[in-house]
């Protein structure tokens, strides 16, 4: 009876988000709605989601895809409502990385995902009002978990002596 | 200093005066403070209350979510285990649903069930761990003994499952799980729920004079704070929203069992230390459902994936830990290993947000029970 309800509902938001931005949602096999949409709608279409009943924030992600020059931008909403998972994707030019936060949104449940992206990616959220570092400390390297960052390359520099015979296994 | 105090002629009236007249003193909370584990919060304190908070994050980061992009399936099933040190097995499940997704391949259901029964298991098991560590944060040394007493019981059927007591090895992994439960495996789960259920006898016998009297009214949470700071799990329940995602998106088989939400509407900490005591139970009734219904068929080993590629897609998969809401995205583009992996747990939120927020406005003697009626773990916070 509850998995009915949640599809009904499911198929209406999907029908209200096509007509909105244009687009054709994917629904996934689990039952999770997909969409996609460009770097100017993004901040409308997590508006919309919000008036939805999307009030949960669970998660923000970034994807980096150095080769295309660009990074996804992943937000998984939830909403204790319609019970339905909504991710919206939005790809941003990698060069200049700043997109507007979210905080207003969904305040400091989507800020300190903002606050960690921005720290191992570097993505800039303007409006974001904390985005202090994290994890790291003294770091001055680039944002770590960037595609292009050799993190084993750095560590065998970093921590590993070439001329030690017992360290040389990590240099062969 | 003693010296220059004793000449201007103080006694401790006017040394609060003193301290009052400030804008406020720094008292570190951890890093190396007992219970706290790797995790530290800066508070300014003035005279009796707390000013400000700042949690200091980090000491656990390893970047977990890097190295996953840097292993296959079954390696990182193994590494999932070390998300949360305290409840490992809950970890593992998260993971291999998503991989699972991925390969788009139905599991057994026996497996389904053997996931389920470790899965609670572990439930109780963290939830044993927060009450040890909670009494002690309280000075009630008692509990803590008797709550890690039991803890020991539900280790050894662990170790006598999986083969490890903390770390199960990635015993819940892709394709279902590592192996089948060895003979005798449910008597001795029979008679470890036997053993839960009296402990949770002794934690309520224990209750009027020590929780209850420290956490009563204690950073309450209310409802719109819960929500608007990302809280999950029994620390949402117990400020009155019953979402729990076994129910609300059911993974595994939690569809077919009967469990009730413990929900409170105080929002105090007495009222998230209610909903966990409760979930024991409730987890104890799953556990007996699961046993019951276990398919008889033997499971075939799972054959490890070491060579193969995950199909190109993504997902994003949710499971209810015990500490709340826990997340994978999965990106795969048809490689051996994961392209992204993201991993969501539910303390970056209680340890970040939601603690700076109640502790501001406490009284110093109140932070270590707000601070453990969170049940934090800085593991699956930091990554």
């Amino acid at each position: 009876m509850a998995a009915m309800e949640s599809e009904r509902r499911r198929a209406e938001l999907l029908e209200r988000i096509g007509s909105r931005f244009d687009i054709e949602p994917r629904v996934a096999e689990d039952g999770t709605v997909w969409i996609s949409v460009g770097e100017q709608d993004l901040g409308e279409c997590l508006a919309f989601a919000k008036r939805e009943g999307f009030d949960h924030c669970s998660a923000i992600s970034v994807t980096d895809w150095p080769g295309e020059e660009a990074f996804e931008l992943t937000y998984h909403l939830w909403s204790y409502d319609h019970k339905v998972l909504l991710t919206v994707k939005s790809r941003i030019d990698r060069g200049k990385a700043t997109v507007d936060s979210a905080v207003p949104l969904w305040g400091p449940s989507a800020g300190i995902h903002e606050r960690e992206l921005h720290e191992l990616f570097g993505v800039e959220f303007a409006g974001n009002p904390d985005l202090a570092p994290l994890f790291l400390e003294n770091w001055d390297g680039p944002p770590p978990f960037r595609k292009d960052f050799d993190w084993r390359d750095y560590v065998r520099k970093e921590f590993y002596d070439e001329a030690n015979p017992r360290e040389q296994g990590y240099w062969d | 200093m003693r010296q220059t105090l004793a000449s201007r002629g103080t006694g401790t009236e006017q040394i609060a005066e003193g301290i009052e007249a400030r804008d406020g003193y720094d008292l570190y909370f951890g890093p190396v403070h007992p219970g706290s584990g790797n995790f530290g919060v800066k508070l300014t304190i003035r005279g009796e209350e707390v000013v400000a908070a700042r949690a200091d994050p980090g000491y656990l980061h390893r970047g977990f979510e890097k190295l996953m992009e840097y292993r296959t399936p079954m390696q990182n099933a193994v590494l999932s285990d070390r998300l949360c040190i305290l409840e490992s097995l809950n970890w593992n499940l998260v993971h291999a649903e998503a991989v699972d997704r991925l390969y788009g391949e139905e599991i057994p259901d026996r497996a389904k069930y053997i996931r389920v029964i470790m899965a609670e298991l572990s439930r109780i098991q963290s939830h044993i761990i927060w009450y040890g560590v909670l009494s002690k944060a309280l000075g009630f040394d008692t509990g803590f003994k008797v709550a890690f007493g039991y803890r020991d019981y539900v280790l050894d059927l662990f170790e006598f499952v999986t083969g490890g007591r903390v770390y199960p090895a990635g015993y819940i992994c892709p394709g279902g799980v590592r192996r089948d439960f060895p003979d005798g495996t449910k008597k001795r789960i029979e008679d470890l729920l036997v053993k839960m259920e009296t402990m949770v006898r002794e934690f309520e016998a224990y209750d009027s004079k020590t929780i209850s009297a420290r956490c009563q009214g204690v950073g309450v949470l209310e409802l719109d704070d819960a929500l608007r700071l990302g809280a999950t799990g029994p620390v949402l329940r117990a400020s009155g929203l019953a979402a729990d995602v076994r129910r609300d998106a059911p993974y595994e088989v939690y569809d077919d069992l009967d469990f009730d939400i413990p929900v409170r509407e105080e929002g105090d900490a007495y009222a998230r230390s209610i909903v966990r005591g409760e979930e024991i139970e409730e987890s104890i009734k799953i556990i007996r459902q699961a046993l019951d219904r276990l398919p008889a068929e033997e499971l075939p080993p799972v054959k490890p994936r070491v060579a193969g590629k995950i199909p190109e897609g993504e997902v994003y998969v949710r499971n209810e830990i015990a500490r709340g809401e826990a997340a994978v995205y999965m990106r795969s583009v048809g490689e051996s290993h994961p392209y992204r992996c993201k991993i969501r747990g539910p303390d970056l939120l209680h340890m970040i947000p939601v603690l700076e927020h109640l502790l501001v406005g406490a009284e110093v003697a109140d932070v270590p029970a707000i601070y453990w009626s969170l049940n934090i773990c800085p593991a699956d916070m930091d990554r």
